[in-house]
């Protein structure tokens, strides 16, 4: 008796066990009605029931599909994208995906495939992007062609491919990304590469693969759009190899983690034999850095250095005449003049972000830069007490500009006076020093953009934006005003062509009816992460349509008067206030339930009080506050006890009076 | 009584777990050695990594060598390190530290996918720095740029 017990006890526990398991196909989450779900992690064997026929977007990664087959996904025939990333996948059966026509994106990553069978990826009519990313193949015969005429990217890294020769009959005629990283390919021969001469502007990632030896002749007249030998140990073999290639972006950058040959000028050489647009060479050594290094980068547009240990570049470098766009991030310069900025007369594009030492700006060390429109320094500790008209000077082109994230700088009126093509200025987190009544960005003629967020600013200066007539994006974001409040006249009042003004985190407790008065354009407005309660909202009754974003302050109560005000604008955040749900707000409430589509963040709009309501969604309170039964009751007997009082009395009084008589 | 044990057993067996939570993650010993030692688990409710530090000594040297596995629940294009250090549960040290970025991939790993799995054996570029005595914690979390977690771990490190 007691093993049957025992047993039944069994079937018992393991139909537990199924129903956790069915019960888990519940979970997948609605990305898209109708169309998206996500059912990673969820343990699941099988396509759940729940999910609809309609399905267009499926992730479904990390479940159990040992085995794929017809009927596996054969009621989604809408499929447009399926993610199989890491479901333990070992077989892929015959015709799979034969009914899925608009199947576009097969993601198999991480699935220990043993075989795909010759017609597992038939059906879709134009399947795009298939993803095969560490799935164990190490011969590319292992991939069915049938149905690869359309495929513009195939992702294969992570494998154990020693050579990037595809197979005779594989199509390559879509095809615009090819990424081999991660493999074993150590070698490139001519007939490899042959393989790919269908292809047009082709992006081929080898990334990983520690080229030793390219065939001589290889690339001979081959173009490509990208190509990508990160972390190879000799750059010399990969530049001679290139020989007559022509590449527009040629990455040939190396790792903390890599160990690579110090880059001496010869080996540069290779490319003087090659066309290439762009380059980029981040974290390696030169061993002899000399004027000669860069005499093969004649056509060159674009150079990246970033974290190439530099200190320095010598003067009189030949070759760079005609670079673009130069990149010198996290390098190791003590003075911008450092650069011999003399070295690139066509400029237009220069960033040293992230410098390593502190940067002295120097003087006028970029005024042979004519042409230069883009300039960041940010991240590199620069500190100047009287910046920037000596630093910059001659930047008369420079439209951008990035100082963000350094050491504080102080600045006097027209402080940018040598940049009046300025369009967006960039100094967050860079603490300002300006005295009263200065104006620093007066003449900025053409600045549209200027984020000035946690810039500790003396916001009491009337005059500290004046001059600024084509400003439409203010970031004020994190600075302070006095008392905590913005009053009638503030420095918003001379930038009245904003159209977007952020004053998040600004410790603000009021705003002035008229404090933006004069700000006609403005269609968003950040107050969010302050202390203002619902009169603040006073100060935006002249505008209409904004997208409004008050979340994260004190409001609590909105006055009847100020609804018209919200219901005026297009958008409004109110999450995360502490909002009345008791019948003082009750003209509140209801216009929020008739207004639902204007507002964002609903499901963390809730009430704070009273104590009861704690939590729950603005969306979801029901309060009425008409007289209720039992007060309509109470309000009766008083009125019926009242007025027997009142007859009793006057009786009283008639006795009293007439008693008398 | 056989067959409840069975029972229990093929219980304990088919019952899911590690999807979506359960039990927490065993504590590890990323090191041990004679005045130092670093205990850590992870506190991804999805899954568990293995973590070890070659050179176990309270004098750290620079450039340490580690080994790391995981496999990435999502892309790394872009990845950033949080390191809270805590000790007494008072907040003493607060770092966001970046590991790839589009526009320099310090790393090799940098760019690979979610689904890959990953192991790493390499230096990282610490200072070199001497532990004080005591008993720390160390909270990490590696999460990419959509702010989805790739790793997460509590770890304790006793000085002594």
């Amino acid at each position: 008796m007691a093993p049957n017990i025992s047993f039944l006890l069994l079937v018992v526990l393991l139909s537990v066990g199924c129903t956790v398991i069915t019960s888990l196909d519940q979970m997948c989450t609605e990305k898209e009605s109708n169309k998206a779900y996500n059912c990673d992690y969820l343990g699941l064997r099988e396509i759940p029931d729940t999910l609809p026929n309609t399905t267009e977007v499926l992730e479904f990664s990390f479940n159990f599909l040992p085995t794929i087959q017809n009927t596996t996904f054969s009621r989604l025939i809408n499929l447009i994208f399926l993610d199989l990333t890491r479901c333990q996948i070992n077989w892929l059966h015959e015709d799979i995906f034969q009914s899925h026509d608009q199947l576009s994106t097969i993601i198999l990553t991480g699935n220990p495939l043993i075989f795909m069978a010759e017609t597992s990826l038939n059906g879709p009519k134009s399947l795009k992007h298939l993803f095969l990313i560490q799935t164990g193949i190490s011969n590319l015969e292992f991939i069915p062609v049938h149905n690869l005429e359309n495929l513009e990217s195939l992702h294969l890294g992570s494998n154990h491919i020693t050579s990037i020769k595809l197979p005779a009959n594989f199509p390559t005629k879509n095809l615009k990304v090819l990424d081999f990283q991660n493999n074993a390919i150590h070698y490139l021969t001519r007939k490899d590469v042959e393989s790919l001469k269908q292809a047009t502007n082709l992006s081929l990632n080898l990334n990983g693969n520690d080229i030793k030896s390219i065939e001589p002749g290889t690339f001979h007249s081959k173009i490509f759009q990208n190509l990508n030998f990160g972390g190879t140990f000799d750059v010399s073999i990969i530049l001679k190899g290139l020989q007559n290639a022509t590449v527009q972006s040629l990455w040939l950058g190396t790792f903390e983690d890599t160990e690579d040959q110090d880059l001496s000028s010869a080996m540069l050489q290779g490319l003087c034999e090659m066309s290439v647009k762009s380059i980029n060479l981040q974290k390696h050594h030169f061993s002899d850095f000399s004027p000669a290094t860069f005499q093969c980068f004649n056509q060159l547009q674009e150079l990246d250095l970033t974290a190439t240990h530099l200190d320095g570049l010598p003067s009189g470098i030949e070759g760079l005449n005609s670079l673009k766009k130069l990149i010198l991030n996290v390098n190791n310069f003590d003075q911008l003049c450092q650069i011999n900025a003399a070295n690139f007369p066509s400029l237009t594009h220069l960033y040293m972000k992230g410098n390593t030492k502190k940067l002295d700006l120097g003087s006028g060390c970029l005024e042979r830069l004519q042409n230069l429109l883009k300039l960041d320094l940010s991240h590199s500790d620069i500190e100047a007490s009287d910046c920037c008209n000596l630093q910059l000077k001659s930047l008369l082109q420079l439209q951008y500009l990035n100082l963000s994230y350094n050491e504080p700088l102080g600045l006097q009126s027209q402080a940018f006076k040598e940049s009046p093509q300025l369009k967006l200025l960039d100094l967050a987190f860079t603490h300002l020093q300006v005295n009263v009544p200065q104006s620093p960005f007066q003449n900025l003629h053409h600045l549209q953009v200027l984020n000035l967020s946690y810039c500790l600013l003396d916001t009491s200066n009337q005059r500290l934006l004046a001059g600024l007539p084509e400003l439409r994006h203010l970031n004020l974001q994190g600075n302070h005003f006095q008392d905590g409040s913005i009053p009638k006249t503030n420095l918003l009042q001379t930038v009245y062509s904003l159209e977007i003004l952020i004053l998040a985190f600004c410790d603000l407790l009021s705003i002035d009816q008229g404090a933006f008065h004069g700000l006609e354009k403005m269609h968003h407005v950040d107050l969010s992460h302050n202390n203002l309660t619902g009169n603040s909202i006073g100060a935006l009754s002249h505008l209409k349509g904004i997208y409004l974003n008050l979340a994260a302050n004190s409001i609590n109560i909105i006055p009847l008067r100020l609804l018209p005000i919200l219901s005026q604008q297009s958008t409004i955040n109110l999450s995360h206030n502490p909002l009345d749900c008791t019948c003082t707000n009750i003209h509140f409430i209801t216009w929020f339930k008739d207004n639902l589509k204007k507002l964002e963040g609903l499901e963390e709009t809730m009430c704070a009080n009273p104590p009861h309501l704690r939590g729950v969604k603005l969306s979801d309170v029901k309060l009425s506050c008409g007289m209720t039964a039992v007060g309509i009751f109470f309000l009766t007997v008083f009125l019926f006890l009242f007025t027997i009082l009142l007859i009793f009395s006057f009786k009283f009084l008639l006795r009293w009076k007439y008693q008398h008589i | 009584m056989q067959g409840l044990t069975v029972a229990l057993l093929a219980w304990a067996l088919l019952h899911p777990h590690g999807g979506g939570g359960g039990d927490a993650w065993p504590t590890h010993t990323a090191c041990k050695n004679g005045d130092l030692e670093v205990l850590y688990q992870s506190c991804d409710s999805l899954q568990d990594f293995g973590f070890s530090i070659d050179q176990c000594s309270k004098l750290l040297k620079p450039n340490i060598n580690i080994r790391f596995g995981i496999i990435l629940r999502e892309d790394i294009n872009e990845l950033f390190l949080d390191v809270t250090l805590l000790t007494k549960g008072s907040s003493i040290l607060n770092f966001s530290y970046p590991v790839c970025e589009l526009d320099q991939p310090k790393f090799s790993f940098c760019g690979r996918r979610k689904g890959e799995q990953f192991y790493y054996a390499g230096p990282v570029n610490s200072p070199e720095f001497e532990i004080p005595k005591g008993e720390y914690e160390v909270l990490l979390e590696l999460y990419n740029e959509n702010h989805s977690t790739v790793a997460c771990a509590n770890a304790t490190v006793i000085c002594s």
